[in-house]
């Protein structure tokens, strides 16, 4: 790290990032803490079950009088292990009400079944099960995923309806359709202000993102210069090496960029929430009317993406305007040439 | 969440008629003795669950009729519409030209291949129809002749068609006295044919109503109407809209998805009895009072003693006491004739069924040693009262209730396929008889599971 990277951990940067990582927590979390016997335990639990294996957090004491540079750190591993903003985004986004969960996986299950061996815990006889009963709740279980799978087929059925009913209506003309948050807007127009603070918040929230983007990599930093004090953290070393090593990765991708077009298509392996967005048919087809339209999944993605993609397309269009500007320069000193007496002086 | 029903044969849409019209009048009556809002909660849930409304007309029954001769369904189509509350679909029918012979093999083999698709594309229809699929529900007799055939092959189209819909096959059991020489063979191969393919078998046994209207009912001159009406009576007590959920606050919309969850999710065990309390004529009701702590004693017994109705019961019957040492699941210390249980289902209709007491249907010697009370028992209710009685109580079982028949039918059934009698009808339509060997094996599991309760 260059002597000027350590200027800038110190002094008002830091104090900067701070504030932009409490305020942005703020906006997320809205909630005070106090601390009590529970909440540290739950923090706990919740930790160990997500992977971390730091000893030294799991011996904090449990009345949170102590040891705020662990949580910093668990936190950072959170951020960094979860995407934790990112999911707290997703969750806090304002819904539409299309969406649908989906999954195109290919099951793995063969695989990670090998793990798992065949050791039957020995039973006493007090504790053996009758195999009927087995039977009798594995046929419970079947039979309330048949009610599930009829309230999905339900819930797509009347999306559908409201979907082909709003059909031409919306202002936007590529969608063409209302949602059903919108539907419901239409219904009970006394509703807007409720959907309004939502999308104020929702906006707040991103804002607050943003600005943590930004001052990201600052914090990591910080984080590293006192790696001392926390001992090996490989998460951290990696989070500066993945800094810098996105820089590099991104300006090979602006050179890949051409070429992406020439590959062949990936495979679009869908998980997660998406959008049901209605789509009729080829007018020509002779398909039935209004019987089989496709709905076609509007993925949702993550901010961090969306940043990436715009900051590629940002330095794209710079590199082509300056490319732009070369050539002009080029031409005009071309004329300027060929004419006495004038010069070209560039801004 | 809606229930498309599938009447088949000449039993399947006289009863079909029936219970439509029980349903009908029950949220027609004024007699629901509950808030104006409970009633409308619950005629809205009725219309969704039975009927489809159109846009002036009244409202339509989601059915399917079924059936090889052309008379019964038009008097059943006829009788609905002039009824002037509800009808059904002129064009969800199907019937041929004429009968065919009231044989079993022919009604599977030969009619139900050669008109599955016909059949089934009146199906899709209805189950389009609907926002949401609830399951079906079939009517059929069990021991006729085209009709339990092709009834049998119905099914067996249904769950091919819809693998992950709810089936209940509604049978009536044929008196045991009954007219029709082959009606074993028949019952026997109808039975099996639906084990594989349906959900649970509600029964009706034809004996049972005939007594509840002659002794209970005092009609004299006893027709299939009366049979029928009681019939319905009974389906409707279980059928029409109820909470499920302790304090739920909408009635059910899955009323056969948790029909089924509650009593037959053991592969194994799929026949259901069904009880009803009380049963009177209806220029009775007006001078009868009901007490819930009366019905339920009544209804308890008539479970425990295997009574099919509430008069004449054994009050002898009493469970086993529990508390022999070895938790065996034989019925060696149960006495021989109590009614073990798998599991329960309570449906309570009318005043004060919130304070009721079921506590002795949570008696843990009712049921199997495999199953707990928690499991095993469940209850409906709803405070609006159904079709005219202020308090009325339906139970269905998953019992031995219906062990007895099944063992006598397959018995008899039996004894005539050692001698081979009559079976050439059955071969003549590729009915082998290896096919009714494997459907012997089948019945015997059958009891054989319900025995060792």
């Amino acid at each position: 790290m260059s002597a000027r990277h350590l200027s800038l951990i110190q002094g008002p940067s830091l104090s900067l990032c701070c504030s932009a990582l409490i305020s942005l927590c703020y906006v997320l979390f809205s909630i005070v803490f106090f601390f009590s016997d529970n909440q540290i335990r739950s923090v706990k639990s919740a930790l160990w079950y997500h992977g971390y294996d730091r000893p030294e957090l799991y011996r904090l004491p449990s009345d949170g009088s102590a040891g705020s540079r662990e949580l910093l750190l668990a936190f950072s591993w959170l951020l960094h292990r979860l995407s934790l903003l990112e999911q707290l985004l997703a969750r806090n986004r304002v819904k539409t009400g299309d969406e649908t969960s989906v999954c195109t996986c290919e099951d793995d299950l063969p695989n990670s079944q090998k793990g798992i061996t065949e050791i039957a815990p020995e039973y006493g006889l007090e504790d053996a099960v009758d195999v009927r009963y087995l039977q009798w709740l594995n046929g419970r279980l079947r039979f309330q995923w048949r009610s599930l799978h009829a309230q999905h087929q339900e819930l797509c059925k009347l999306l559908h309806k409201i979907h082909l009913f709003t059909s031409g209506s919306h202002m936007d003309q590529i969608l063409g359709h209302f949602s059903v948050t919108e539907t419901d807007l239409v219904r009970q127009p006394e509703n807007y202000k409720q959907l309004l603070q939502l999308l104020e918040s929702e906006t707040m929230q991103l804002e607050a993102f943003l600005e943590w983007k930004q001052l990201e990599p600052v914090y990591w930093q910080w984080m590293v210069m006192n790696q001392t004090d926390f001992g090996r953290c490989s998460f951290l070393d990696s989070n500066i090496a993945d800094h810098f090593q996105r820089k590099i990765q991104e300006s090979v991708e602006l050179k890949l960029l051409d070429l992406t077009y020439l590959c062949a298509p990936k495979k679009n392996k869908m998980h997660g929430s998406c959008r049901l967005v209605f789509r009729s048919k080829h007018p020509a087809s002779k398909t039935g009317f209004g019987r089989s339209v496709s709905k076609e999944h509007v993925s949702a993605v993550s901010a961090t993406e969306v940043i990436r993609e715009l900051q590629m397309r940002e330095a794209s269009l710079e590199r082509e305007l300056k490319q732009l500007r070369e050539e002009c320069r080029q031409r005009l000193d071309e004329i300027a040439e060929g004419l006495d007496g004038v010069i070209c002086i560039s801004p | 969440m809606s229930i498309v029903t599938v009447q088949l044969g000449q039993c399947g849409n006289q009863i079909g008629h029936e219970v439509f019209n029980a349903i009908c009048s029950d949220i027609h009556g004024t007699h629901g003795l509950c808030s104006k809002k409970e009633n409308e909660s619950y005629r809205d849930a009725c219309k969704e669950r039975f009927f489809c409304e159109e846009e002036s007309e009244v409202p339509i029954a989601r059915a399917v009729l079924v059936d090889m001769e052309p008379k019964v369904i038009s008097q059943t189509l006829s009788m609905a519409a002039r009824s002037g509350y509800w009808k059904y679909d002129d064009r969800s029918r199907f019937c041929q030209k004429q009968g065919s012979g009231n044989n079993w093999a022919n009604g599977y083999s030969v009619h139900g291949p050669r008109h599955k698709e016909v059949i089934m594309n009146l199906v899709q229809k209805e189950a389009e129809k609907c926002d949401r699929l609830g399951g079906f529900f079939t009517i059929m007799s069990m021991a006729g002749g085209t009709g339990s055939g092709l009834g049998a092959f119905v099914t067996q189209c249904l769950r091919d068609a819809f693998p992950t819909s709810f089936i209940l096959n509604h049978v009536i059991w044929p008196y045991s006295t009954g007219e029709v020489i082959v009606q074993n063979y028949n019952s026997v191969l109808t039975l099996s044919h639906l084990y594989q393919s349906s959900d649970a078998l509600l029964v009706h046994e034809n004996d049972v109503i005939h007594k509840i209207c002659a002794q209970l009912m005092n009609i004299k001159q006893m027709s299939f109407r009366d049979v029928n009406q009681v019939i319905a009576h009974q389906l409707g007590s279980v059928f029409q809209p109820t909470y499920t959920a302790e304090g739920g606050l909408h009635y059910s919309r899955n009323p056969l998805g948790d029909l089924m969850e509650t009593l037959v999710p053991h592969p194994e065990f799929k026949m259901l009895g069904l009880r009803n309390i009380p049963q009177m004529p209806e220029n009775s009701l007006a001078y009868s009072t009901f007490s819930w702590p009366g019905l339920i004693k009544h209804l308890r017994q008539m479970l425990i003693a295997n009574a099919k109705m509430e008069e004449g019961i054994d009050w002898q019957v009493q469970p086993p006491r529990l508390g022999s040492s070895l938790p065996s699941s034989h019925s060696t210390n149960r006495p021989l004739h109590f009614n073990t249980s798998i599991a329960n289902l309570v449906i309570l209709r009318g005043k004060d069924t919130h304070s009721v007491d079921l506590g002795s249907f949570r008696d843990p010697s009712l049921y199997t040693s495999w199953l707990n009370p928690r499991d095993a028992f469940n209850a409906w209710k709803t405070p609006r009262a159904f079709n005219k009685y202020e308090k009325s109580a339906a139970l269905v079982s998953n019992s031995q209730f219906l062990l007895k028949p099944l063992d006598n039918v397959v018995g008899k059934a039996w004894n005539m396929f050692a001698s081979k009698a009559y079976i050439h009808q059955y071969t003549k339509f590729g009915i082998e008889e290896e096919d009714f060997l494997d459907s012997f094996t089948a019945l015997e599991q059958v009891i054989s599971s319900y025995t060792i309760l």
